[in-house]
């Protein structure tokens, strides 16, 4: 009898749900979509293109130098290609894919949440990243793209060296580029803070929140000092002014200190995200809570913050005064413990645990061995006399590409494979996957390791083309057969995920027993994420088995469901105590429009007319207004 | 409404998701600045005279009193906030009005004064130029978009106090805080040659 | 998922690890650039500290290997090896993470910053006998001895065993000036002077390169020092120092005559331009446009005819000149000596 009174509520209060949380179907939903998880779908998709794109960069330079002498690209082609291969793959892929395919979606999963704190300037984050994407990329396509190299040094960067668009397609786009990166770290900093389930005290967050709290907390601090930098070069290109030239009271050293300044964090900013990666599948697939929690979780936060102190290591070689080398060899000697002390937590870990080397944890697997490899190489440019030695050759071309590819890019595609099922309720192909983690393993390898030999042989680097009597034939051509061959593990990967995604078996809520709460709720999960609200004690919520029982209880119950809007509950800071109901805002048409005057004002900017670009960012500004009109408790 | 909104206020042991925000965005600004007084010092302590022959010294008294005036606003501006807070609109709206009044004929006379610098010296001239009008443009700047948006608040205030705008108004007054102590940052940074 | 192919499978990947750990063994003694084939005493420490470096490297990277390949044997037990579950890993977690690497990188740190970077440090002004100027160009090395009037381009003697001051700087873009057998490198930057020591063990022929991103042909900009016995340097020097002998061939009046002289500097004649390389004692250099051809005689008449398709980007044009002025000028320059 009781239950007959129970279940039709059950029903109705997940209709209810369903009703309050369904968006628009069709193009125009995408359009003004605010969900979390469309939104992670949607920088997954594009910043798959630009990762295609990259890597087709990547393999048109590998052909060049495949051989002494090559005459396959010019110059002018080859500069940009591996200009706007570095731009591409850290600005328009790992990082938009760490943090805004993967944060976006699982980080309110993760909390308990139903969605971001902010969920429309979530959307505006995508729009402004893909507008800069397509920005940067216009120049390319006129054969007008950067060309300067990834970090662009000055005099090199000025009208005087390169007269064209080139540049300023770099500089406006990359802080355009910086506005969407910002706006997202923003709100992930917000939501960790505010809208973690009640319960999720702060040292009850799963490692991959500490992970994505230490990177946005790093973006909101690194990425101003690169803005400014852009925008000095850009005043100085078009509008004369003197920062960087030394005949007017400039300094060319000045733009070196603020990129590096931005950019050595960046640096962390790229690989701290697959960290959380890493540190979610590891338990996962060993069944065991990761050992020393706290030391890993301090030393994600650690290795952040003294990321700020070491940027002039980039610098070695410029003629700084030996006292300021030392100092910051030594605090790039005090940045490598924070990681030394997670790469034997995550061992011991796997040591500890009963691993099952799935393809998800085989890519752990991989990121272990390429970031020890891409660590100690790091370790060794700490040592100046060695750095100034092997800077500027392809051993340090080597060094960042086992950490970018290495210590980046496995976790996300072990992470592709391991949320496939929970994203699209269907597994991925076992024996295929495992077969593409041993390609791209070899490929990986193959391709980068031969980079340290051929940089001690003496070979710098940007260069297009290499003299035959210097012994690097040999080993640029593995270089260009192992790309190859990584390239076919990446397609390998795709495949099996896209064959997957239509014929693979269902995979149900939980295939892999995961201890995060993304685990807790249906696969793909439903657009309000949980019916109701998680109760959570521990960092492994999906664990404990208590607790989830008790949702369960508390579902029927009606309790904690929060189904009188849009709704989901803000806790306080520290301890996770529940605090207020918010109303989160419908779908809105304004971020699109936003980031359309914004790509508007950019390119009036490219084009140095600066009454329209002020014009568009009028309309932006207004837009901003209409925007705001929109309370989310009214509806 | 307003009288719900204010209760609601009050009835929350965490700051408002809003605060956060602008806490977050603070920080980011903040930071912008600090690369930029970074960069004006990093600069004036490359070159042996500073600012270079044939460019006047800054003056100080009257960027002074601006900024002054301007860090006063800081006064309405939260009380405002803590009339708000106690659903006291026609108090916050009149708060609000005379703390923009004076910001903006800051604002005013501060631009005339940036001009009257353009027509002294040019930032094609010089890094001390160049530095010297990026920090103030964008200290304007700055303060523009704070004149914006207390504007826009005001309008939104005519129609009464929801949670949002209560929220939005405690974000506005920080942000006018934050601006108000970067204008003494910058201001010390833009006289600094003369003391 | 069989077990046993699993296991082939990692052992034939940890069989790929010991044998890429011989290849820099090789390496040593391979090519003309090769940092690990030192002639000056600051290389050889640069050199030692590296093998000592990669040791400990590989000694690192086999135990993280060692404890993932436990893992996977052990994946069906719960505790460490000798006993101990969590309490232990932890432990173990703090000295391997911290403990370990504190000694180990202040070892590193103490030998390499406070004592090998003496070696490779800049020498003060006035401790060498010898001063060399080097300026960067797009995209050749102009280099000058302060004390002669002697200049030339890409090709920088220095005697034996003695300890060079090498002063660099640029008169465009960024460059690096690096003679990897020889010691570290060094930036050349606007508005800076910057200092590298150079001091050769051995008679020999050491090139380098650009090594820092400078534009279209930073590919092909290579310096190379040429350490000889002190006696032949100064030969060197003196002939260097000394202007073109007088010549009225009809190959000098081409040079005079086409837009050579406005960019070429040859002491001794009428010709001071300065865009380009100074070319008084061309015959004698040993490369064209800083390493893109050898210096001989087809090759200068391919350079000469169509600069840009050796070294497309480069500031030199194409000279429409008849083949009797082009053969009449390339043996006025190979005449150059």
């Amino acid at each position: 009898m009781a239950v007959d009174v129970v279940a039709p509520s059950l029903e109705r209060r997940i209709e209810r749900l369903d009703r309050i949380w369904r968006e628009r179907p069709g193009l125009l939903g995408w359009l003004t979509t605010v969900d979390h998880k469309r939104i992670g779908l949607l920088y997954f998709f594009t910043t798959l293109a630009f990762f295609a794109a990259g890597g087709i960069e990547a393999l048109l330079i590998r052909t060049q130098l495949a051989g002494p002498n090559e005459r396959v690209l010019g110059p002018e082609t080859y500069n940009q290609l591996m200009t706007m291969h570095g731009v591409t793959m850290i600005f328009l892929f790992v990082i938009p894919m760490t943090t805004g395919a993967f944060g976006n979606y699982l980080v309110p999963l993760m909390i308990g949440a139903r969605d971001m704190a902010f969920p429309r300037l979530n959307a505006l984050s995508y729009w402004l990243f893909l507008g800069s994407g397509i920005f940067i990329y216009l120049g390319l396509f006129m054969h007008r793209g950067p060309n300067c190299g990834w970090f662009c040094y000055t005099p090199l960067n000025t009208r005087t060296y390169d007269p064209g668009p080139n540049v300023d397609f770099y500089a406006l786009g990359l802080i355009f580029n910086g506005l969407a990166t910002t706006a997202g770290a923003l709100n992930f900093i917000v939501t960790i803070f505010k809208l973690r389930a009640p319960g999720m005290s702060l040292n009850r967050m799963p490692l991959f929140i500490f992970a994505m709290l230490a990177v946005s907390l790093s973006l909101i601090f690194a990425l101003p000092s690169l803005t400014m930098d852009l925008v000095f070069l850009e005043l100085q290109r078009k509008a004369g002014f003197h920062f960087f030239d030394v005949a007017h009271g400039g300094d060319p050293l000045l733009w070196q200190h603020l990129f590096w300044l931005f950019g050595h964090p960046e640096v962390y900013i790229i690989v701290l995200p697959a960290f959380g990666i890493a540190t979610s599948i590891i338990p996962t697939f060993t069944q065991r809570k990761m050992i020393a929690f706290p030391l890993v979780a301090l030393a994600e936060l650690l290795v952040a913050f003294i990321g700020f102190g070491v940027w002039a290591h980039h610098m070695f070689a410029t003629g700084l005064p030996t006292i300021t080398l030392i100092a910051f060899a030594a605090a790039s000697m005090m940045v490598v413990i924070p990681s030394t002390i997670q790469v034997f937590a995550w061992t011991f870990t796997v040591v500890l645990g009963r691993p099952e080397f799935r393809a998800p944890l085989l890519f752990i697997g991989g990121f272990i061995v390429f970031f020890v490899i891409g660590g100690l190489s790091g370790i060794m440019f700490a040592a100046i006399p060695f750095n100034q030695v092997t800077t500027d050759t392809y051993f340090v071309v080597a060094h960042f590409h086992f950490i970018i590819f290495g210590a980046a890019v496995f976790p996300i595609l072990g992470g592709m494979y391991y949320w496939f099922p929970k994203v699209t309720g269907r597994l991925y192909h076992e024996r295929a996957a495992q077969l593409s983690f041993w390609l791209t393993f070899l490929g990986t390898a193959l391709t980068f390791f031969p980079m340290h030999i051929v940089g001690l042989l003496g070979m710098t680097r940007r260069v297009y083309a290499y003299s035959p009597h210097l012994g690097w034939d040999a080993y640029n051509l593995s270089e260009t057969i192992g790309a190859f061959i990584l390239t076919a593990g990446l397609l390998l990967i795709f495949g099996n995920l896209l064959w997957s995604r239509f014929r693979g078996t269902l995979s149900g809520p939980d295939p892999f027993f995961g201890g995060t709460l993304e685990w807790a709720t249906s696969s793909p999960p439903p657009e309000y994420n949980f019916p109701v609200v998680p109760k959570v004690t521990s960092p492994y919520p999906n664990w404990d088995r208590a607790d989830r029982e008790e949702d369960a209880r508390r579902l029927v119950a009606g309790t904690f469901v929060l189904d009188e809007g849009h709704e989901t509950p803000a806790s306080t800071v520290r301890d996770g105590y529940l605090d207020e109901v918010l109303s989160m805002p419908p779908e809105s048409p304004w971020p699109v429009v936003v980031a359309l005057c914004v790509a508007l004002l950019f390119t009036s900017l490219l084009l140095s007319h600066v009454v329209v670009a002020c014009v568009f960012g009028g309309l932006a500004l207004l837009a901003l207004a209409a925007w705001h009109t929109r309370e989310p408790e009214e509806s | 409404m307003s009288a719900e909104a204010a209760r609601l206020d009050r009835g929350r042991i965490a700051r408002p998701n809003g605060w956060w925000g602008i806490a977050v965005f603070v920080a980011t600004e903040a930071t912008l600045f600090g690369t930029i007084i970074g960069s004006y010092f990093f600069l004036r302590f490359q070159v042996p005279q500073w600012p270079p022959a044939g460019v006047p010294d800054p003056k100080v008294l009257v960027p002074l009193v601006l900024t002054a005036a301007l860090v006063a606003t800081s006064i309405p501006v939260q009380i405002a906030y803590s009339a708000a807070r106690r659903d006291r609109l026609g108090v916050a709206r009149l708060a609000l009005l005379l703390a923009l009044v004076v910001q903006a004929g800051y604002l005013g006379i501060q631009i005339r004064l940036f001009i009257g610098d353009l027509d002294k010296f040019s930032p094609n001239q010089s890094a001390y130029a160049s530095i010297y009008f990026t920090l103030l443009g964008g200290h304007h700047f700055h303060v523009l978009i704070g004149i914006l948006l207390e504007a826009w608040l005001l309008l939104r205030l005519i129609t009464g106090l929801t949670r949002y705008r209560l929220v939005a108004l405690q974000a506005t007054v920080f942000y006018w805080h934050f601006v108000n102590l970067l204008a003494v940052a910058v201001v010390l940074t833009q006289v600094s040659p003369a003391l | 998922m069989s077990g046993d192919s699993v296991r082939r499978r990692r052992r034939r990947r940890r069989l790929v690890l010991p044998v890429t750990l011989l290849v820099p063994l090789l390496v040593a003694g391979c090519g003309d650039q090769n940092v690990l084939d030192p002639h000056s005493h600051a290389e050889r420490r640069i050199s030692k500290l590296w093998w000592v470096m990669m040791t400990g490297a590989w000694i690192g990277f086999g135990l993280v290997v060692v404890l993932l390949f436990l893992g996977w044997v052990r994946r069906n037990r719960s505790t460490l090896p000798f006993g101990g579950g969590e309490r232990a890993a932890t432990a173990l977690v703090v000295g391997l993470g911290v403990a370990v690497p504190i000694v180990l990188l202040s070892g590193l740190f103490v030998w390499s910053d406070i004592f090998v970077i003496r070696a490779t440090d800049a020498p003060r002004r006035g401790s060498t006998s010898l001063n060399v100027r080097v300026t960067g160009h797009q995209w050749y090395w102009e280099i000058k001895y302060p004390g002669t009037s002697a200049v030339t381009a890409n090709e920088l003697h220095i005697p034996i065993d003695t300890r060079v001051r090498v002063v660099g700087t640029t008169a465009d873009v960024i460059h690096s000036l690096w003679v990897p057998e020889l010691n570290r490198k060094v930036d050349v930057i606007p508005g800076r002077d910057n200092v590298m020591l150079l001091d050769a063990d051995r008679p020999g022929t050491y090139p380098g390169q650009c090594a820092e991103f400078c534009g279209l042909q930073h590919a092909h900009m290579e310096i190379r020092v040429i350490a000889e016995s002190n006696q032949r340097f100064r030969a060197w020097l003196a002939a260097e120092a000394a202007p073109a002998a007088a010549n009225a061939s009809r190959g000098a009046e081409v040079f005079m005559d086409e837009a050579c002289s406005g960019c070429h500097q040859i002491r001794g004649t009428d010709a001071r331009g300065q865009v380009g390389p100074d070319l008084t004692h061309f015959g004698s250099r040993t490369m064209i446009g800083a390493g893109v051809l050898p210096n001989d005689r087809e090759h200068l008449l391919e350079w000469i005819r169509d600069p840009q398709h050796s070294k497309p980007g480069n500031r030199m044009p194409g000279l429409k000149l008849s083949d009797a002025d082009l053969r009449a000028l390339v043996a006025y320059l190979e005449g150059l000596k």
